[in-house]
């Protein structure tokens, strides 16, 4: 039985997570993934269902937590174009 | 001491709380001297550039999607052995790891794990094919069709062909890039050994009719191959639908790694090919050598991801499209799209701007990274064979820019390539003696150049 608090704070722990990619490009794209991906289930009804959706998101999670870990051990030398004259 | 300062640097990047590496925290130890953020710009081949531009080249190549990377370590770490090790536990797990990355790939284009042979990207499949299904009939089958708009290794290989004696057809195209199938119809022989024609062009984005062309094929029972690296995991593919015989793959287009491919190779009706790579007789015989797990991996793991985004991309990526197009479009007259609009992978555009010269155009467009013509072709300063084949002018030919936006691409950065590209281009038509012409009403095509 998967809770609805439950399911916000994945979602936050995994916003949260993606913030740390040194890479703009990736930081972008998992905010707007998880973001997308959790509104998409947004209406399930099915208790069944949002476990499983639940136990996938939970997944996810976990190797992204892994690779943003290991891309923050690579990060570019230099600024992105985009993040240049953001400043 | 070193040590220390390197561990404490570690330790900083993973607790850090955003992002961006910011300029106060930068390196200080001696491992890190080649890094300088003083100077944040880019200094490379005489041209400065004040950061990393953004990437608008997916038909060149795509980056490693995190959770493909995340997918290759395990096995580069700790199940190394080789895949054809038949007597020890690594053997045996790196065994299983590549037959799972089998099914994966098969699932994406609808096919069985049995049909999919691994190599080192589309490049061997399609010389594979080519050469390897008509030099396996050569007695009887003597003439192969192919288009004029093909992959530069689809049109080598089958001018190696005809220095062997071959015959080769090469079919030209329409004007929107799409080939006619009265021509196709008529050109086939009773000889025709192999048809091939690419899914998805990578310099103009056109996609062809498969289905037609698959059921022309079973008529007269001719092998249809495919080079559907540009297509698979953003077309929807079905080799039973198209009726195709041979397919070449390419992991790096599809965010996975570079230096692996696969050639779909169907079993029934069974298609025969000799091998090119002779050896112990790995992967059914035809493609001998250790498999390249780690690859592999990766490999495998992008065809699956690729089958869950498929729908989500496409839809991103076609409203990028139009961002992209519509805002030219706003500010630009004279840009002309090359290719069909309707039959089209959406994140492909070639975009041609009259009364601009090409090569300042590239070199103004340093920020963005585009590319003009397709990057096997790059290293001459001739306009594209593809824009030719088209019916595309030389001038135009030469302004085109191949625009690819993928999965990572953000709003944002269309909408600054769309700024970068107006001001280029405004500049250029400004210096531009033509342009002044046309806008004061004179025909190009009619004026009489005189001679000094």
């Amino acid at each position: 039985m998967v809770s609805r608090s439950e399911v916000l704070s994945l979602c936050r722990a995994m916003l949260r997570a993606g913030r740390q990619y040194p890479h703009y490009n990736l930081r972008e794209y998992t905010k707007r993934r998880t973001l997308d991906g959790f509104r998409m289930n947004k209406n399930l009804t099915d208790q069944s269902k949002v476990n499983e959706a639940y136990a996938e998101a939970k997944a996810q999670f976990v190797v992204l937590e892994r690779s943003v870990k290991f891309h923050s051990l690579y990060p570019p030398k230099t600024k992105n174009i985009m993040e240049v004259k953001l400043q | 001491m070193a040590s220390k300062a390197i561990t404490s640097t570690i330790r900083r990047a993973l607790s850090k709380p955003h992002g961006v590496v910011s300029r106060r925290h930068h390196l200080s130890t001696a491992a890190a001297a080649a890094t300088d953020y003083e100077d944040e710009s880019i200094m490379m081949k005489g041209v400065r550039i004040s950061g990393r531009p953004l990437y608008l080249d997916m038909q060149a190549t795509t980056p490693i999607d995190p959770r493909v990377f995340d997918a290759m370590n395990d096995s580069g770490i700790n199940e190394y052995g080789n895949p054809h090790s038949r007597t020890h536990l690594y053997g045996w797990e790196a065994e299983n790891a590549v037959e799972v990355a089998r099914i994966q790939v098969a699932k994406l284009i609808g096919a069985s794990p049995k049909e999919i042979i691994f190599m080192s990207g589309a490049t061997e499949a399609n010389n594979t094919a080519v050469k390897g299904v008509m030099h396996f009939y050569k007695d009887t089958k003597k003439h192969v069709i192919t288009t004029q708009t093909e992959h530069k290794c689809v049109l080598d290989s089958c001018r190696h062909l005809q220095q062997e004696g071959f015959e080769v057809t090469y079919l030209p195209v329409k004007t929107d890039g799409l080939v006619d199938l009265e021509m196709l119809r008529e050109a086939i022989r009773p000889d025709t050994g192999l048809v091939s024609i690419m899914a998805v062009n990578n310099e103009i984005g056109v996609v062809q009719p498969m289905e037609e062309i698959g059921q022309i094929c079973k008529e007269h029972n001719v092998p249809f191959h495919t080079d559907a690296a540009q297509a698979i995991g953003k077309i929807p593919v079905d080799v039973k639908k198209w009726n195709i015989g041979l397919m070449s793959m390419s992991a790096h287009k599809i965010y996975g790694p570079k230096g692996v491919g696969a050639l779909f190779v169907r079993r029934r009706p069974r298609i025969r090919l000799e091998p090119l790579m002779n050896g112990g007789g790995q992967e059914r015989g035809l493609r001998s050598g250790t498999a390249a797990t780690q690859q592999i991996l990766g490999f495998g793991a992008a065809c699956d991801l690729a089958m869950k985004e498929m729908e989500y991309d496409e839809k991103w990526i076609k409203g990028l499209q139009e961002r992209l197009l519509n805002g030219i479009r706003e500010k630009l007259d004279g840009v002309v799209v090359n290719g069909s609009m309707e039959s089209r992978y959406s994140g492909n555009l070639n975009l041609s701007f009259a009364y601009v010269e090409g090569e300042s155009l590239l070199m103004g467009l340093k920020e963005v990274a585009v590319s003009s013509g397709s990057a096997c072709t790059s290293a001459s300063l001739e306009p594209s064979y593809v824009l030719r084949a088209l019916g595309v002018d030389e001038d135009m030919a030469h302004t085109s820019i191949r625009f690819g936006i993928g999965r990572f691409t953000t709003k944002e950065e269309i909408d600054k390539a769309v700024e970068l590209t107006v001001k280029q281009v405004v500049k250029l038509r400004e210096m531009s003696p033509l342009y002044e012409m046309v806008k004061e009403g004179i025909d190009i095509k009619n004026i009489q150049w005189s001679q000094h």
